[in-house]
């Protein structure tokens, strides 16, 4: 009896883990077309020597181009850290920026639908060669133009001084890029305010919490798996981004100077960066993240019992 | 030993003080809060200048853009002329949409635009549904395939890639491009794997049971009551997923080579180097269109209107799809959770 029981529930598992397996399908098929041996190739390429540019001929197994990066190549290095440091003080401004911009937007405003395309004219403009001809003729710079004595007189930009000017202008000159490449997280964190249920905000009002406190218990934790996606895209959008100039430096080697092998081992040293960057935002939001997986427990739980309540009427049965 | 719980003790008692002042600030805060409406009215205030104010910022290189394509030549060179043109000129649009060809062209972007955004929302919420609600074996291990398509630039195996689609024959054809936006690659299409594996981590499971209790099977749960419930992430995806195709010049720049077959956006670099060539070039250009030399030379006007043609496709489709994800999501009848 015990036993049948038993299998009946190790069917019922392998039924689910089958019924998953048939989603996850596509994509099974996909990595097997078109990902792994890219990869592989990829990996080949960046750990052996290359023979013959026509039809990548390559053979032996060699570090040298992962050491010549390193050593020889006085290039890589310094872009490297200055893709780095760009990265490290954008990406929090871009969170911070598009979360309040997506909580503004999310309120009862007027004209709501007016200001959401508003705020999405840069991405959708952006991603394009229109807005890199438009930083090319300098409108990034000329929005918050300080230096002009538009938005601020000219005697109190006299009574400041040119290097405070200076950096205020560089400041805004970031903030403005921030902004217009802030379009994706925005509708990100838009799309996971509009799935938080009213009922909690009601719920949470009725008990007496504040919109400051509502906010920090409420909101942050019911967008947080939102929080962790937008992040991550955050960050490998703005190492991947075609415009980045490491990128272009690989480019160069893999694709115009037809030296495979080198930019494919460029590729990899980047892609092990954006890897463990990635693994590490993912290591520390795994534990703030809200999902319903937490609930999963104490459902099992309740399963179990009802389960045991369950058995009593087949006892009389028998 | 008596240290310990004297410190101890010390600490509690500040906590329990520090609790106090807490509730004390708070009390104090919601009495004078709501003695009036004025605090109320300040933060509407503080709201919409802070919004309108962002506003501006967005929309300053559209607002450009509109201004600069209506100048004439005189308005583009003088100084005094900064927003308003002094006479407006539409001619400029007229050559930009010469100059680009655009029926031809806009019918290849928009066939290649709309069927790999439909591959890529049809698929990515399949899978992501899966890795969302299922257990199954190398479950970690697939999704660490969707972080690493997701995460490795493709410049690094665009190489390998180009000699797959060689193999397989589908070089300068429109599959590359589209084919693999059903297996959830493609474009970014890890991406939105990832966004519906989110989205439908948060949803509760209740209405799924139901229609499982109901005898509905799970293909059926799935497209029945799970993909219309996904309908405000899936207008997100969507949204990403056309705006990204319509701009892309780089993957679609490598794998089509034939110019009958080429997309809309990279016309632009055509009008740019119109503008930027001699003028006596210039002159040849507009005589091939069959347009009169002269007054409408090319220049930085028919630049930007051609850069705004181009992108009133995905405004337009912007403009209506936004009204959909406006709506969010209903969640009829589930309680509690």
């Amino acid at each position: 009896m015990k036993e049948k029981k038993k299998r009946f529930r190790m069917d019922l598992h392998k039924r689910n883990s089958l019924k998953g397996l048939v989603f996850v399908t596509p994509f099974i098929i996909g990595i097997a077309l078109f990902f792994i041996y890219p990869i592989y190739m990829s990996v080949r390429l960046s750990i052996s020597e290359q023979v013959a540019i026509v039809g990548m001929k390559m053979q032996g197994f060699t570090l040298e181009h992962f050491v010549r990066a390193f050593v020889v190549d006085t290039e890589f290095v310094p872009t490297f850290v200055e893709v780095v440091k760009q990265t490290l003080t954008k990406f929090p401004l871009t969170i911070v920026l598009s979360l309040i911009i997506a909580v503004l937007l999310n309120r009862d405003i007027k004209c709501r639908g007016l200001f959401r395309v508003i705020f999405f004219i840069p991405f959708l403009l952006g991603s394009g060669e229109v807005m890199q001809q438009l930083l090319n003729q300098g409108v990034d710079r000329s929005v918050l133009n300080v230096m002009d004595g538009k938005l601020i007189p000219y005697s109190v930009l006299s009574y400041f001084g040119d290097t405070i000017m200076n950096a205020v202008q560089t400041v805004f000159g970031l903030l403005v890029t921030v902004l217009w490449g802030s379009g994706v997280q925005i509708l990100l964190f838009l799309s996971g305010l509009q799935s938080i249920s009213p009922a909690l905000y009601e719920a949470a009002k009725i008990d007496g919490a504040t919109e400051w406190e509502i906010f920090w218990k409420v909101t942050v934790p019911m967008i947080s798996p939102m929080l962790l996606l937008n992040i991550v895209y955050t960050v490998v959008n703005s190492f991947t981004d075609i415009s980045n100039p490491l990128l272009k430096y690989i480019q160069k080697y893999g694709f115009t100077d037809a030296e495979f092998s080198y930019g494919a081992a460029l590729g990899w040293i980047y892609f092990a960066f954006i890897g463990v960057l990635v693994a590490i935002i993912f290591a520390v939001m795994q534990k703030y993240m809200h999902t319903s997986e937490v609930e999963e427990v104490k459902k099992r739980e309740r399963k179990h019992r009802v389960f045991t309540i369950e058995k009593a009427p087949k006892r009389t049965f028998e | 030993m008596s240290v310990n719980t004297e410190s101890l003790q010390l600490k509690k008692r500040q906590n329990a003080l520090l609790n106090n002042l807490q509730l004390r600030w708070r009390l104090f805060g919601r009495k004078y809060a709501n003695l009036t409406g004025a605090k109320h009215i300040i933060v509407r205030l503080a709201m919409y200048l802070l919004i309108i104010g962002l506003a501006f910022v967005f929309l300053y290189p559209f607002l450009y853009m509109i201004a600069t394509s209506l100048m004439s030549n005189s308005d583009l060179n003088s100084s005094s002329v900064q927003w308003l043109p002094t006479e407006i000129k539409f001619e400029n649009y007229a050559i930009a949409l010469q100059l680009m060809d655009i029926g031809r062209f806009m019918k290849n972007s928009l066939l290649v635009t709309v069927t790999a955004s439909f591959g890529h929302i049809i698929a990515c919420s399949f899978i992501g549904y899966g890795f969302a609600r299922y257990n199954f074996p190398l479950k970690k291990l697939l999704f660490a395939f969707v972080i690493l398509a997701f995460i490795v630039p493709t410049q690094t195996i665009i190489i390998p890639l180009y000699m797959t689609y060689s193999n397989l024959k589908w070089l300068d054809t429109y599959l590359p491009l589209i084919v693999p936006t059903f297996f959830g690659f493609g474009l970014r299409g890890a991406l939105y794997v990832f966004l519906f594996r989110q989205f439908f981590l948060t949803v509760p499971k209740s209405l799924e049971e139901a229609a499982r209790i109901d005898g509905c099977g799970f293909m059926m749960t799935y497209w029945r009551i799970v993909f219309p419930l996904a309908k405000a992430t899936l207008v997100v995806a969507l949204v990403l997923s056309v705006v990204w195709h319509w701009n892309d010049f780089y993957e679609s720049s490598l794998y089509i080579s034939s110019p009958s077959l080429g997309f809309l956006p990279p016309r632009l670099t055509s009008i740019i180097t119109a503008a930027n060539a001699l003028p006596e070039q210039q002159a040849e250009m507009l005589r091939q269109l069959g347009l009169q030399d002269g007054e409408d030379t090319l220049n930085n006007a028919v630049v930007m209107a051609g850069a705004l043609v181009i992108s009133a496709p995905v405004l337009v489709f912007f403009g209506f799809a936004q009204r959909q994800f406006m709506q969010g999501i209903e969640r009829t009848g589930i309680t509690g959770e």
